[in-house]
């Protein structure tokens, strides 16, 4: 899942900012956690992440490609060739140029609030729930793959092949395009998402920004964390400290 | 003229359900007389309709109710395979969904991305 930076530039072109806690903090407070499981979801919530690079090492990030994988069901195609192969979650190496700082990044759907996957689709089938987590709708897409194109953070990924034993939870199919889904189907159950899961430590926190009594919200106050490609203003979920 | 036509409609139709595997779970429920869906002839004429409801508001809202859940359809219609204790997928010929979807030649496009079978560890 190593994947270099030769397609688009990642390199972060903000330095630290605190734009992002502003933002955080003016949202709504929540106090709940509400089963939500019947009801639909509401905007008062907006899931998110924050990735601590200094605290996660490499090989906790191989972890969270593997939970991935496992929970999801990709990574197992036969017929795909090596750029045809799914990668949701992906291991990256990122270097600042001046000081020759290497980071490893953990990089997968950011969850934009203004996601350019959704603006360009033509049939509706990106989409972004209420609550910030962005979704392909298979049963609509066309496999045209403009949100492919259209994604900064090359996070999406085409099923080329026929597969079979779908996780229940997680279906996928050839001829569609597919995504960190953010462990919607856990997420929705009041747990965290997998690759979370994996991470034995604070160094990925998964939460409501706009709650302000949640770890996440409560750290992105205290330190200084950045989005990648935040000159893009797509005001991503998936929020980066220590680069 | 119109008469005739409804005889083999009306055979037709009764042809097609008259051999449905049900599914192990689907039988047992119909032999112990309780009743899972209300009306059996709405079910069969717009399940698509339900599901498809059911699969806006589960992908789009969020709302994980198990009405109208196409897993749960599965794990209710599916069958075993007796001598290896092994599921046969719904959408395989002669199992539940095939059934009368291949009789009628309508296209079953469910299965391209969804499990045929219940969820792994439940056997
Ligand atoms: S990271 Fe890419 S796929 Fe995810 S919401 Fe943003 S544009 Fe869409
Ligand atoms: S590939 Fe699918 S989700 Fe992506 S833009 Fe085309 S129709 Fe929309």
């Amino acid at each position: 899942m190593n994947k270099t930076l030769n397609r688009r530039d990642f390199i972060k072109t903000t330095s630290a900012t605190t734009i992002g806690v502003a933002t955080v903090a003016s949202g709504i407070t929540l106090t709940t956690f509400a089963s939500t499981n019947k009801v639909p979801v509401t905007n008062e919530k907006r899931w998110g992440m924050l990735i601590d690079t200094n605290k996660l090492t490499e090989a906790g990030i191989d972890g969270m490609v593997s939970a991935c994988q496992e929970e999801q069901g990709w990574g197992s195609e036969l017929h795909s060739t090596g750029s045809q192969k799914p990668g949701w979650i992906k291991k990256l190496k990122v270097k600042d140029k001046a000081t020759g700082k290497v980071s490893n990044l953990a990089l997968m759907c950011q969850h934009c609030e203004e996601p350019p996957c959704v603006d360009v689709c033509p049939t509706n089938a990106s989409m972004k729930r209420e609550d910030g987590i962005v979704l392909v709708d298979k049963h609509l897409c066309i496999g045209c793959r403009y949100c492919m194109m259209a994604c900064p953070y090359d996070a999406r990924s085409f099923v080329h092949e026929a597969l079979r034993n779908q996780k229940e939870h997680m279906p996928r199919g050839k001829g569609t395009v597919e995504s960190c889904t953010m462990c919607v189907h856990k997420v929705d159950k009041g747990e965290v998402p997998a690759c979370v899961a994996s991470v034995n430590s604070d160094a990925v926190i998964f939460g409501d920004l706009y709650d302000a009594s949640s770890k996440i919200n409560q750290t992105l106050r205290t330190v200084q964390s950045a989005q990648i490609r935040a000159d893009l203003n797509l005001n991503t979920g998936v929020r980066y400290s220590g680069i | 003229m119109n008469r005739l036509l409804i005889v083999f409609l009306t055979l037709l139709v009764s042809s097609v359900f008259a051999h449905t595997n049900l599914g192990e779970q689907a039988s047992s429920i119909k032999a112990s007389g309780k009743v899972f869906h209300e009306s059996i002839s709405i079910i069969r004429k717009i399940h698509p309709e339900f599901l498809r409801h059911k699969r806006d508001k589960t992908l789009r809202q969020g709302v994980r109710t198990d009405e109208y859940s196409l897993k749960g359809c599965v794990s209710c219609h599916v069958n075993k395979d007796k001598t290896n204790n092994q599921y046969y997928s719904v959408d395989k010929k002669g199992q539940f969904c095939s059934d009368c979807h291949e009789q009628v030649s309508v296209s079953l496009d469910c299965f391209s991305c969804h499990r045929t079978i219940p969820k792994e560890g439940s056997l």
